[in-house]
């Protein structure tokens, strides 16, 4: 008989061992892949708010602005330097930026804020801003005109958890309220008739602002209220004005809704007395892959010059790689010891087996079955069985993953307090498979290929004598 | 004639006397007082003046006027440049205000902010408002004499009191002898190193007193940076109440 088919039937004469083992590394498999996704998919997701919704890939800056964020590191934007970036085949867009500090009031409290001038409708390529408008906010009063209303008791209840929220989609409303398919059509209605709220956009040439939603809250301002800037202008002049607020973003990042202002760019301009001056300009591009994207930088860097430089997202985002890198290493090192254990696992099956089947073998060698073969059948055996265990896992995580990524896990209450309070979007995402999943293949088979060493020495150390007694 | 030159030396010779006589008899407190009174007026003044902050890429000028009545009111009104027209910003004893007319706020400057630049410029806000006395809040000795701009001027030291709030650690003046102008002055930190040089030039005659009317301020650790200020008109001890430093009025001043 050939040794495949031999092994295959030896591992279905004892059925719970065999499944014991596949199980082991069927667990392995599963766990490790559900964890490096999740981790892989939480990086890409940050840097994805950060990169697309903030940064962008690559800007224009003045050489001195990134170490030095004064509103006097600036630079004048032509005509001619917006079509040199056009020229290139890359670029989509160029969305130009005026950033700067001051200090924000709205009747009695103020706050340190960052104040954004942008191009309200270019925005539109990289942070869309419009899309971040809040929608529907759950505020006291609304509450209370809900409860009057027919609904379930259970959505009552975390109508009252959710006071203060403010939601840019409906998508996050009923994430929230656990409004329940077959409930949508007969409670989104009401809820969203309560909850609805009427905001504003800002256009250029009118003095009107956007401000994050917590900043709103902090400043105890509403749509309507004035906002007063006071800071420093272009060349030490003083920048103060006032601002009609029109509208209230939520950006997913707390960390900069709390202290975000958008005004119109050239209302800004005219704020920090910096006419037809940028702080940056962003470009949005058309092929985000990393080697476009490193042509475009070094391309665009050999024809704009000082005062101007070009600034890629690596360098921008330093601070995040970084965190990130040391995050990526201890995710690996629980990995490591997920994989040590696991091994163990394994290995200890594998030894089980081998001393339950010690008698079978000195059998099987005193009839005259080769050493080699029976080495040979007992090495396609683990072959199997890591196979089999790799298959199920892939086989079951596969579509977690898929569905944990087109349907990321929405952290809420206490937990996603405890994101928020760390400047993180309370969401986790999966990341679809990559290579990694290619390496956490590898990583189980090696194991099993080591675990299997052991039998195989016992084999050609069997004493026929010996064994038979066993 | 023989009578007539030996009259006329003698003249002088008493005359030079008197000087020196005046000057010996006067203690370095008394000299800083002097130079102080003689340019920001012994009871009240009103300057127009003219501040040009330079960079070493851009400079800027800002016109101002400031009224002052003794140490303890002052009031400064930005003329231009336009966009800052009608900024104000009131001092009545230790406290101090400035107003925004562009989004209608008064705002009170909090102690902590008088050691930073008014203006953008190179010049605090106390340097502006005149928070500390430079008589008062400083002890004064004569470090000896020297020429600045051909003239003999007293070098004086001046430490800062324990007690004074003041920006400075110590500074070292040299008064001109004759006119009591301060023509040049150092400025150091409580650690005893350079902060700012001011200088004194253009002496002219205004409103009947000889006073230097450029003053140029650079200060010691930003190279290419300065700041000059320039007197264009000066009124000493003017009729001015103390209802005048009011923050009504600062906010309907013109």
């Amino acid at each position: 008989m050939k040794s495949y088919r031999m092994a295959w039937r030896n591992l279905w004469r004892n059925r719970r061992r065999t499944l014991i083992t596949v199980a082991s590394v069927f667990f392995a498999v599963l766990f490790a892949l559900l964890m490096r996704s999740l981790q892989l998919g939480s990086y890409d997701h940050m840097f994805r708010n950060v990169i697309e919704s903030y940064t962008g890939y690559i800007q224009v800056q003045n050489q001195d602005f990134w170490d030095d964020k004064i509103i006097d590191n600036v630079f004048d934007f032509t005509p001619e330097l917006g079509n040199l970036i056009m020229e290139d085949p890359n670029a989509n867009e160029i969305v130009p930026r005026l950033e700067s500090f001051a200090l924000a009031s709205s009747g009695q409290v103020t706050k340190g804020v960052m104040v954004l001038g942008i191009d309200p409708e270019k925005e539109a390529f990289l942070s869309d801003v419009r899309s971040k408008l809040v929608r529907y906010r759950i505020t006291e009063e609304n509450v209370n005109g809900i409860k009057n209303s027919d609904i379930p008791d259970k959505i009552k209840k975390s109508l009252d958890i959710f006071i203060g929220n403010s939601y840019t989609s409906k998508t996050g409303l009923i994430l929230d309220l656990g409004i329940n398919k077959d409930d949508t059509a007969t409670v989104l209605p009401i809820v969203e008739k309560f909850t609805r709220f009427a905001n504003g956009f800002i256009s250029k040439g009118i003095p009107e602002a956007l401000i994050g939603n917590k900043l709103s809250i902090y400043l105890k301002a509403a749509i309507g209220d004035t906002l007063v800037l006071i800071g420093q202008g272009y060349h030490g002049t003083t920048a103060a004005g006032k601002y009609r607020i029109s509208g209230i973003v939520k950006l997913p990042t707390p960390d900069i809704d709390n202290k975000v202002v958008y005004l119109p760019v050239d209302i800004c301009q005219e704020l920090y007395n910096a006419e037809g001056m940028l702080t940056s300009l962003a470009i949005s591009i058309k092929d985000n892959h990393d080697k476009e994207i490193d042509r475009m930088i070094s391309s665009l860097g050999l024809k704009i010059v000082p005062p101007m430089r070009v600034i890629g997202w690596r360098e921008m985002n330093k601070l995040m790689i970084n965190q990130m890198d040391a995050d990526n290493k201890s995710g690996i090192v629980m990995i490591a010891i997920l994989y040590m254990v696991i091994a163990f696992g394994i290995f200890g099956t594998v030894l089980m087996m081998t001393a339950e089947r010690r008698r079978e073998f000195g059998v099987l060698v005193a009839i005259g079955m080769q050493k080699t073969k029976l080495a040979s059948v007992v090495v396609l055996e683990m072959i199997y069985v890591g196979m089999i265990g790799i298959a199920a896992g892939i086989a079951v995580s596969l579509p977690a993953i898929m569905y944990g990524f087109y349907h990321p896990i929405r952290l809420s209450r206490e937990l996603a307090k405890m994101y928020e309070d760390y400047g993180l979007e309370p969401i986790m995402t999966f990341m679809p498979p990559d290579t990694y999943f290619f390496w956490q293949v590898v990583v189980i088979s090696a194991i099993v290929i080591i675990a299997v060493i052991y039998p195989v020495r016992k084999i050609f150390k069997t004493e026929t004598v010996i064994s038979l007694k066993a | 004639m023989n009578r007539f030159v030996s009259l006329i030396s003698t003249a002088a010779l008493i005359f030079f006397k008197v000087i020196d006589l005046q000057a010996q008899s006067l203690t370095a407190a008394e000299v800083v007082k002097k130079a102080d009174e003689k340019f920001n007026g012994e009871k009240s003044s009103l300057m127009e003046m003219s501040m040009t902050i330079v960079r070493p890429t851009w400079q800027r000028s800002v016109e101002f006027r400031n009224w002052s009545l003794g140490k303890e009111y002052a009031l400064t009104l930005v003329t231009a440049p336009a966009r800052d027209n009608g900024q104000a910003f009131l001092k009545r004893n230790t406290e101090m205000w400035n107003w925004n007319p562009t989004i209608n706020r008064l705002i009170k400057l909090p102690p902590s902010m008088m050691s930073q630049g008014w203006m953008g410029s190179d010049y605090t806000n106390d340097d502006i408002l005149k928070e500390s006395s430079v008589v008062k809040d400083y002890t004064h000795e004569f470090a000896g004499e020297e020429m600045v701009d051909r003239r003999i001027c007293y070098v004086i030291k001046m430490i800062a009191r324990e007690d004074a709030s003041v920006v400075w650690g110590s500074q070292v003046r040299w008064i001109d002898k004759m006119d009591f102008l301060v023509l040049r002055a150092e400025l150091y930190d409580e650690d005893g190193s350079l902060v700012r040089t001011e200088t004194g030039s253009d002496i002219k005659t205004m409103d009947g007193r000889i006073i230097q009317t450029k003053i140029e301020l650079v200060p010691a650790d930003e190279p290419g940076n300065k700041t000059i200020l320039v007197i264009k008109d000066v009124k000493f001890n003017i009729p001015i109440q103390e209802s005048f430093f009011s923050q009504q009025n600062m906010k309907s001043l013109r």
